[in-house]
């Protein structure tokens, strides 16, 4: 008792102003989220589990049962040990459906706002003593340093203290769903301190009471053993029981529900804290025996009760207030997370559910003061419950008491997780019968002093004599499992229960229905919601259920249309616990009237099995291998493939389809036919309507232009339990199609080719005629005007026959006519003469033609057949150029050769043509303007030459325009080409 | 998924025969921190089994 009233108010003061900076240093984003979602962080904060009873009352515990007190440490990390197959599928539940609460968590798994309501009212009933226990001590520890008459009034200074705190920074947010980053990272920084405070204490023990590990071997040995003797060890039964109750503790105590479940950042932080809560729990269990021995050691006990023994070690005001904060910073913890979890249950499940918000004007203020209102209620219940009851019984008696109580939920929970045929009449009624069992033999007796009221079944007999704690809660839990067990195997589960059964079963997997809505769309939702909600919040739900699921507010298909209506109830029911939200969504956003026949959500229940593959095992993984094999296989089926449910719902649209129309699946998948975007809607309608099969080479214009696809579908029609609809396969027989018209098109041209050859071999006569008359002209005359013409007409009749001859070697497959010898030509010459022609072609005035070849060197060739490459280079440079671009024909000696370029500034070659461009029939022109021969046979005369032709486009240095460069030997006969 | 089966069979049999170990811990002559190695030793194997789990399911 060396320490004042106000020393010790200061000390208490500064640890939680301590508390309220670091809040606000995370809330600033001083302290960065990095750090805030570290999973020591969250580990630490999972240490809220060790209460002040873990500080004083496991020294009560351990004085009288030796070792039994590690029951408390191994009973909760035996739970974290099994977090793979316990904690993660409620983890799981919680997250998909934004469940804040163990009530939540019911009133959903069994789909009654009752059993919420019935949860909320066993965890307030079994809470108020565990919070009883931390003012208690938080009163006593005061009292033991300070003599103050009244330590009361201090304890509950404190108590408003720790419920301003919760009311800022665990409710600011104004909705439970969100993590609260600041509220983690100080019951982090309490757990943190209570584990340091508790090392300490304990090293003193170790260190300066005792010297050493041996010397307190020794003392255990010897003087130690008197003290041993008054141990009684816990009987194996008690033991076992001590465990279990502990062990559901981890699951169902209000505040470690809500760190484990609604504060969790992920399953691995989950996973991770599955052995790092065990080694927090065995580093604050460590100390305790020590602290235990030393007190014992220094004759602490004879002054002290034994809970408090660490005030006896040391008359040193470092060590007593070492002993304090420890306390302190595991009480307010508790109390700061019981607060706040158990405002939210007693919100959702008590008070929204009698009186549900009816379009307020500020829901949100609204419920954040309500919530505020409820915290307050609850910390100053639990210091009433203090002064009442707490004062007259030991912490043992008061954790026991609450443990029982909380316990009542484990049969509850084991079958919401692996009893998928469970229902609520059962629920409620195991719990009930648990309920009154604890009421009257724990929770009564400890409100009036009266003594315990137990009715021992039969075959239970064995239990009478036994500690009261033991005896109900074996009688309780037995009672509330049998009952709730033969209930409901006796009577019926309703269809939304056996859902939500499927929904929270670790083995199972969500198979809902495709229902339409009457809302058609994302803004239709708003102003439905808007009648529950007002029309602040139905915009700021519906907007943020949107953006969570990534669709848009106009979005019309059915499919999304399901996700969003989920979504939103999943997001209310964080906000307004599961009850008033499935009530608000099935009246507000109802199901079409009169909409049957709807079958499976397969597209659905595909992507849930996506997620929970891990989960999966022997069979099942094996099955699950074979159903992903097929699946690749249809998506990745190099021919397009559709799939219709029977209400004309798209369930499939794989890889090749979405590549041939340029529609990605995920924005279609879920739509109707007739909602697809054109000419989809259309065209698949057409095939679905036809008596036939097939549909053979439907003309569709897609962005590349004008595509002919062949449609073919079959009926999935199965047994009653399978899901009909229909298939349809989208092939694109373009190229086919186009290739049979340049067949004909090319059969058209031989036949005029032939008939070419035939009509020119008729000229060839009378030309040669010509020419011999005009010879012989030439030998009559010395008259120059006749010699000058008769020169004109052998100078013509030569270029009728080559252009006979270029005819007939064109119907001959564009080959060379052999026997005609190269000449020398200049590119100049015939590049001057092409533009000539092509000005003739066509009026050509609209695009510049530059002809910056050199006269000199000139090439062996046949010039008629370069003046036909030339044409066709220039007359395709025309073609692709807008009016007054410019066309550039240059030359240049390179490599024993001479390099000729044609560089346009039009729109350039696809690449997916450009490949092919030299293949017969490949043109960039509009149907009817190009034959695809053009290119071929340049290609054709420039090898007769020896010569490479190369294409570039864009040129390099450009954005657009096309640069077709030849390289032409200086002397073909030697075949030299560049490199 | 197959550690989980393992972690299973340790908690339970844990909790079965934890009354067996703790009878011997009181006893003279046995080391005070037995109990608090043997939990180490149990934390030891959790964490082992944890990174055996992350290689399971990769």
């Amino acid at each position: 008792m060396n320490a004042s009233l106000a020393g010790m108010f200061a000390l208490g003061t500064g640890f939680l102003l301590v508390l309220f900076l670091c809040a606000l240093a995370v809330e600033r984003g001083v302290i960065g989220t990095r750090i805030t979602r570290h999973p020591v962080v969250y580990t630490l904060a999972l240490g809220v589990y060790a209460s002040a009873w873990a500080i004083y009352g496991s020294l009560e515990l351990a004085s009288t049962s030796g070792y039994g007190y590690l029951a408390y440490y191994l009973g909760v990390a035996g739970a974290f040990l099994l977090a793979p197959v316990l904690l993660v599928p409620i983890q799981r539940m919680t997250r998909t459906y934004q469940l804040a609460s163990l009530s939540d968590l019911f009133a959903f798994r069994f789909r009654s706002r009752w059993v919420g309501t019935l949860i909320t009212l066993i965890s307030l009933l079994a809470v108020l003593p565990l919070l009883a226990l931390q003012v208690q001590t938080m009163g006593d520890a005061i009292f033991l340093m300070t003599g103050a008459a009244s330590p009361s009034l201090l304890a509950l200074a404190f108590c408003a203290m720790i419920a301003l705190f919760a009311m800022l920074f665990g409710t600011r947010q104004g909705r439970v769903d969100g993590h609260h980053d600041s509220l983690l990272a100080v019951i982090a920084l309490s757990s943190l301190v209570k584990l340091v405070a508790m090392l300490g204490l304990g090293a003193f023990a170790l260190f300066v009471v005792f010297d050493g590990p041996a010397d307190l071997q020794a003392w255990l040995d010897g003087p130690g053993q008197a003290f041993q003797a008054d141990v009684v060890q816990p009987d194996p039964a008690h033991w076992r029981t001590l465990l279990l109750l502990f062990f559901a503790a981890a699951l169902l105590m209000p505040h470690i529900f809500h760190i484990t479940f609604t504060e969790t950042h992920s399953r691995y932080t989950l996973l991770q804290a599955s052995w790092a809560l065990p080694l927090f729990l065995l580093l604050m269990a460590l100390p305790v025996p020590l602290i235990l021995w030393a007190g014992q050691r220094l004759g602490a006990g004879d002054v002290l009760p034994s809970a408090y023994l660490a005030f006896g070690l040391s008359e040193s005001l470092w060590m007593q207030s070492l002993a304090f904060i420890a306390g302190l910073a595991a009480t307010s913890a508790t109390m700061v997370l019981i607060a706040l979890a158990l405002s939210g249950m007693i919100l959702n499940h008590v008070l929204l559910v009698a009186h549900p918000p009816e379009a307020q004007q500020d829901l949100y203020r609204w419920l954040l003061w309500l919530r505020r209102a409820l915290v307050g209620a609850v910390v100053l219940g639990g210091w009433l419950f203090y002064r009442i009851v707490g004062v007259n019984h030991d912490l043992t008696t008061l954790a026991l008491a609450a443990f029982v109580g909380m316990a009542q939920c484990l049969p509850g929970l084991l079958a919401l997780l692996y009893w998928p045929g469970a229902n609520r009449k059962g629920m409620i009624a195991g719990l009930v019968v648990g309920l009154l069992v604890w009421l009257l033999g724990l929770w009564g007796p400890l409100l009036t002093g009266l003594p315990p009221l137990v009715v021992i079944p039969p075959g239970l007999e064995a239990v009478a004599g036994e500690p009261e704690w033991y005896v109900i809660t074996l009688v309780s839990l037995a009672g509330n499992a049998l009952v709730f067990i033969v209930v409901s195997l006796a009577t019926r589960t309703s269809e939304g229960e056996r859902a939500a059964a499927e929904a929270c079963s670790v083995d199972a997997v969500i198979r809902p229905k495709r229902l339409p809505l009457e809302a058609a769309n994302g803004e239709e939702f708003k102003i439905h919601l808007a009648r529950a909600l007002g029309d602040e919040a139905a915009q700021r739900e519906v907007g943020r259920a949107l953006n969570d699921l990534g669709i848009g507010p106009l979005d019309g298909r059915p499919y999304a249309l399901r996700r969003l209506r989920d979504r939103l109830q999943a997001n209310l029911s964080g906000l307004m616990g599961p009850s008033v939200a499935q009530d608000i969504v099935d009246r507000y956003l109802p199901y079409r009237e009169g909409s049957a026949g709807a079958t499976e959500d397969i597209h659905y229940v595909e992507s849930r099995l996506e997620a929970y593959r891990s989960r999966l095992t022997g069979l099942a993984r094996e099955l699950d291998g074979l159903r992903r094999y097929h699946r690749r296989t249809l998506t990745r089926l190099p021919v397009g493939l559709c799939a219709f449910g029977d209400d004309g719902e798209l369930l499939m649209w794989n890889d090749a389809l979405a590549a041939l129309s340029g529609i990605e699946g995920a924005s279609v998948i879920g739509a109707r036919r007739d909602s697809l975007p054109a000419p989809w809607g259309e065209l698949l309608g057409r095939i679905l309507a036809e008596s036939h099969s097939h549909l053979y080479k439907q003309p569709v214009t897609l962005e590349g232009g004008v595509r002919y696809l062949s449609l073919h579908k079959a009926e999935l029609t199965g047994d009653d339990s399978e899901p009909g609809g229909m298939v349809i396969l989208v092939e694109d027989h373009s190229e086919m199609k186009w290739l049979e018209d340049e067949l004909v098109h090319a059969a058209r041209l031989a036949s005029i080719g032939q008939l070419a050859a035939g009509v020119a071999h008729e000229i060839g006569n009378p030309i040669t005629g010509i020419s011999s008359l005009a010879q012989n002209l030439r030998y009559d005359t010395e008259d120059p005007e006749i010699l000058e013409t008769a020169g004109q007409i052998q100078q013509l009749t030569d270029r009728v026959s080559r252009i006979v001859s270029s005819l007939v070697g064109f119907a001959h497959g564009g080959r060379h006519l052999g026997g005609q010898a190269f000449a020398p030509v200049s590119l100049a010459e015939i590049t001057d003469e092409a533009i000539h022609l092509i000005h003739l072609a066509r009026s050509g005035d609209d695009v510049v033609f530059e002809n910056r070849c050199p006269a000199a060197p000139r090439v062996q060739g046949d010039a008629q057949r370069l003046l036909q490459v030339m044409v066709n280079l220039l007359g395709n440079a025309r073609d692709a150029s807008d009016p007054g671009n410019r066309v550039v024909i240059e030359a240049s000696a390179e490599a024993a050769g001479l390099r000729v370029a044609v560089t346009d500034e039009g729109h350039g070659i696809d690449e997916r043509v450009r490949d092919h461009l030299f293949e017969p029939f490949t043109t960039t022109k509009p149907p009817g303007q190009g034959t695809g021969l053009g290119l071929p046979l340049v290609y054709s005369i420039v090898a007769e030459h020896h010569g490479q032709i190369d294409i570039e486009s864009p040129p390099p240095g450009r954005e657009r325009g096309t640069r077709i460069s030849l390289w032409l030997p200086l002397n073909p006969q030697e075949g030299e080409t560049p490199r | 998924m197959y550690v989980y089966r393992i972690l299973l069979f340790l908690v339970l049999g844990g909790y079965l025969l934890s009354p067996l170990m703790m009878s011997g811990w009181a006893s003279p002559g046995v080391a005070w921190y037995r109990p608090f190695v043997i939990w180490g030793v149990l934390i030891a194997l959790t964490l082992w089994l944890e990174q055996k789990r992350k290689l399971d399911e990769r």
